[in-house]
């Protein structure tokens, strides 16, 4: 068999290219058999059709004949000229026929055929029958019979056989059509069952193209990998001509066998030598293992070395230090339980050590020798001995147990601390001693740093509660503005009794804006402060202050003080002291001599002035009266002001003296009413009494004076009048006494201050009216000495009711 | 007869001036709150008013803003008269409009001397 030739390097491209051909050839030919086959059937059909019409046109003609010849002797026999007239149109029908003949004729013997019917038409229409007619209905039949004997009949029938013969010959010519065919169809078929058959050849044969040259070199590149897989040895038999996949496939798999044989070679080579390592490492990590041993001992005691160090040297927790440094100490020398105890304090630590066991090595410490062994020579020394029965356990045998003695100095070579460790399987390493002394002194060092920061942390907390013991809130400050120190009350004055601790190291913009949220009109207090903080001067105190306002009302005074060392200026204190007190008491003191001036200026002034007139100017006798009865008054007035001042400086300065008897209260409120009653001309002055006793022990004269101020209160401040009504009665051994007024009443928030001394109601919004501030001082201090109380309560804009309580007489009231 | 407005809480003081410029032709109007005064003012034109400094309702200082501030009275000489001496005091009496300061206690003829000379009467006592 040839080989295809053809695109030799690519079997898809060839394969492609054969089905290419192998499917257009198959439908060109299918194509043009079909077209074939519907050609000849197109004229099968036309030809058919032509002669079936042909066999309808001589049939009809046939009729036609046959009509005319049937009408004509029926007419001839019955007379009847609807069947002449029949017989005579049938001429027009023939002669249509025979032309629609003459068109479809396409032989020769169709031509004959119509060339005898027009004969015969013409004979017949033309010639003898006009003439028989006309013999007839001139009643010549016999001429009739005549012209049909003498030739007309038989060419009648020799047209008649004519027609059959040639509608026989159309049959004829229709059958031998389909015949014709039948053949051609059978011709076809069989040229297409062979067509199908050599195109199948065809496909049989690329068909085996395509296994000889693609699935058998596959399936013997499938069995050589299984070969090679289970580890045989397998060749590739492939055209080494081939230039195509497989081709190159085949020699790649060629060069991969052989590769890999190369391979497997080279690591069996390899193999045996690292057999031969690994014996070799086997030995050697046995050694290493045993390297790694000793390796993690190491490790673990440099670990617990480290953690000591590490310990003693970041905790300043003493408790801390020294159960580390007992722990640690046990891992680095390999001891069972160890005890690090002071001697001259509780501090210890233990390990290992039951609290019997500690307790018990803490009282003989003393006695045990080892503290005077270890100060006569700073060393640490080993003890060995026959193990106690608590030290055996399970063992039955006789054991030795080792002790190791350390001693901790501090500095100037003072023993505070001694260590002791014990082990009883193995005596400690006596080479060791040197690093155990240095490990000691180590934890000496940091027991030391422990002890100073103690000390330091105790003089700073003591400085701090002196700081703190402060009234004043103190802050220091250095020359960057950064916080040094505050005290609590600092803190507790800004709000801040948490950041005591945080406050230190706070920076300036930090610092001063939580002070300025806190404090009004901060501008001025960030000037002055940040000028303190920045001056270098030597200032004093009492030149360097600063008085501001916080949120809340109070009002503070801030001193500063340079803190210098030598010229150096380290920082500011400042002293924040709160002075609310004392400038309340100024801004009372301002305002009342105001007050003051006020009040005795406008009686001075009437006494003055109508003095003045009366002097100056003749007046009428009732004029002058008038005016000497004001100046009487105004100067009455004056006094009962200077009488209140002394009043209240003599209760300042304890100096009131009382006149006390048994007295009845009625009478002097009836009396007090009387005297008001001239001020009041707008108001109602009612008493009423609710029963009970009205003898207490007192003096007379002040208590008129107490009850003539809070009625004169209760008329001053109804200045639209209205009712003031005294009610008296006793309950529970005490005799009460309620003023009631419908006045304007007392603001929530002075209700608690008017018995402050200048205190004054502001009521500048409803009425300005004027007063001391002295009046309900001197009534609560009188009430008060005669063991009695007096409290308001009052609805603002609604009236005040002054309640006073004084102890009812009875043998037994007995105050100073 | 010169009309002047008095506003002093004091009745005695008020019957003092009064009797002493009516005496001299004078004729006052009392008003014994600032509200008060503020009422007369509205209604009524005068060539002075003498006003305390410490009244109910609204205080002298304040009665003098509101007069100058517009009404009928706004341009009129004001007299204030004060129990309170104290620089501050006249200076905030004068801050708010007043013309003339005159302290408490005072001498009812000097006060009547002193209306002369704002009201430019010639007599004198």
């Amino acid at each position: 068999m040839t080989k295809i030739q053809f695109n030799r390097k690519s079997l898809v491209r060839r394969y492609k290219y054969l089905m290419g051909i192998f499917i257009a050839a198959f439908l060109l030919l299918a194509g043009v058999l079909m077209y074939s086959f519907y050609e000849l059937n197109e004229e099968y059909t036309s030809k058919n059709m032509e002669l079936e019409k042909k066999e309808l046109l001589v049939e009809e003609l046939n009729q036609a004949f046959n009509d005319a010849f049937m009408n004509i002797r029926g007419y001839i026999a019955y007379g009847n000229p609807e069947l002449k007239n029949t017989a005579l149109q049938q001429e027009t029908v023939i002669r249509e026929l025979s032309t629609q003949l003459g068109e479809m004729a396409d032989s020769d013997q169709d031509d004959e055929f119509r060339y005898q019917v027009d004969l015969f038409t013409e004979y017949y229409f033309v010639t003898t029958l006009p003439r028989s007619l006309a013999d007839y209905e001139s009643g010549n039949i016999e001429a009739v019979k005549e012209t049909a004997n003498g030739g007309a009949t038989n060419r009648i029938n020799s047209i008649k056989k004519k027609i059959n013969d040639y509608r026989d010959e159309i049959n004829k010519q229709i059958e031998e059509n389909f015949q014709e065919l039948t053949k051609i169809q059978t011709y076809v078929q069989v040229g297409f069952v062979l067509f199908v058959l050599v195109f199948l050849i065809i496909l049989l044969r690329i068909t085996r193209l395509m296994f000889s040259e693609i699935a058998k070199p596959l399936a013997d590149f499938a069995f050589a990998a299984d070969e090679i897989a289970s580890g045989k040895d397998a060749v590739i038999e492939v055209d080494t001509a081939r230039e195509d996949e497989l081709g190159v496939l085949s020699v790649a798999f060629n060069r991969m066998i052989a590769s890999l044989q190369d391979n497997e070679q080279n690591l069996l080579a390899q193999n045996e030598e690292l057999q031969a390592q690994q014996d070799e490492l086997q030995a050697q990590q046995i050694d290493l293992q045993e390297a790694l041993e000793t390796v993690k001992a190491s490790e673990q005691k440099l670990n617990s070395r480290n953690e000591l160090i590490n310990k003693i040297a970041n905790s300043l927790d003493k408790q801390e230090v020294l159960e580390s440094a007992v722990m640690n100490m046990c891992s680095i020398i390999e001891a069972e339980r160890g005890i690090i105890s002071f001697i001259h304090n509780d501090s210890y630590a233990s390990f290992g050590l039951s609290p019997e066991g500690v307790r018990q090595f803490r009282s003989n410490l003393a006695n045990s020798g080892v503290i005077e062994k270890l100060q006569a020579q700073p060393n640490p020394f080993l003890t060995k001995r026959a193990a106690v029965q608590e030290e055996k356990g399970f063992h039955l045998t006789n054991m030795v147990s080792y002790d190791l003695f350390l001693p901790i100095f501090l500095t100037g070579e003072k023993l505070v601390a001694v260590m002791a460790f014990n082990r009883s399987d193995a005596p400690f390493d006596s080479r060791k001693m040197t690093e155990y002394e240095a490990l000691a002194k180590n934890i000496g060092i940091a027991l030391e740093k422990i002890s100073l920061y103690e000390k330091s942390e105790e003089a700073r907390r003591l400085n701090q509660d002196i700081l703190d013991t402060i009234q004043e809130g103190v802050q220091l400050v250095n020359t960057k503005g950064e916080i040094l120190q505050v005290n609590k009350n600092f803190c507790e004055l800004f709000h801040c009794p948490d950041m005591l601790k945080q406050l230190a190291g706070c920076a300036w913009d930090e610092w001063i804006g939580l002070l300025n949220s806190s404090i009004v009109e901060s501008e001025g207090f960030t000037e002055f402060m940040r000028k303190e903080i920045t001056s270098h001067e030597k200032i004093s105190s009492n030149d360097c202050h600063y008085i501001y306002k916080n949120i809340n009302g109070q009002v503070f005074k801030v001193y500063c003080e340079g803190l210098f060392q030598g010229s150096t200026k380290l920082g500011t204190i400042f002293v924040h002291r709160n002075i609310t007190k004392e400038f309340e008491v100024d801004r009372i003191k301002s305002e009342f001599v105001s007050t003051v001036s006020h009040e005795l200026r406008t009686p001075l002034a009437s006494i003055l002035g109508f003095t003045e007139l009366i002097l100056t100017r003749e007046l009428k006798p009732d004029r002058q009266k008038k005016y000497l009865s004001t100046i009487y008054n105004e100067a009455g007035r004056l006094t009962h002001l200077i009488n209140n001042f002394l009043d209240i400086q003599r209760m300042e300065s304890g100096q009131q003296g009382y006149e006390l008897q048994k007295m009845e209260l009625l009478p002097i409120i009836n009396k007090v009413i009387d005297l008001q009653k001239v001020h009041a001309d707008k108001h109602e002055l009612i008493v009423e009494v609710l029963g009970g006793r009205d003898t207490v022990l007192g003096d007379e004269e002040k208590l008129e004076q107490a009850l003539i101020n809070v009625v004169h209160n209760a008329i001053k401040y109804s200045p639209e009048g209205g009712e003031v009504k005294l009610t008296v009665f006793e309950k529970e051994g005490n005799i009460h006494i309620e003023i009631q007024d419908e006045g304007l009443g007392i603001p929530p928030e002075a209700i608690d201050k008017v018995f402050e001394k200048f205190y004054r109601v502001d009521n500048s919004d409803r009425r300005s009216i004027g007063g001391t501030g002295l009046g309900l001082p001197i009534v609560k201090e009188i009430i008060q000495f005669h063991g009695g109380e007096i409290i308001v309560k009052s609805e603002y804009g609604k009236g005040s009711t002054f309640s006073i309580s004084l102890p009812a007489y009875d043998t037994q009231n007995k105050f100073v | 007869m010169k009309r002047i407005l008095l506003a002093e809480d004091e009745e005695i003081l008020r019957m003092l001036i009064n009797d002493t410029l009516e005496d001299e032709d004078y004729q006052v109007d009392e008003a014994a709150d600032g509200q008060e005064a503020l009422g007369f003012l509205e209604q009524q034109q005068y060539e002075l008013l003498i006003i305390d400094y410490m009244m109910p309702i609204y205080s002298g200082v304040e009665v003098i803003a509101k007069v100058r501030q517009s009404g009928k009275n706004m341009n009129v000489p004001i007299l204030m008269l004060s129990a309170k001496s104290q620089l501050t005091e006249q200076e905030k009496a004068m801050a708010a409009g007043a013309d003339y300061f005159m302290a408490k206690p005072f001498s009812p003829l000097d006060l009547l001397g002193k209306v002369r000379e704002i009201l430019h009467d010639k007599n004198t006592i």
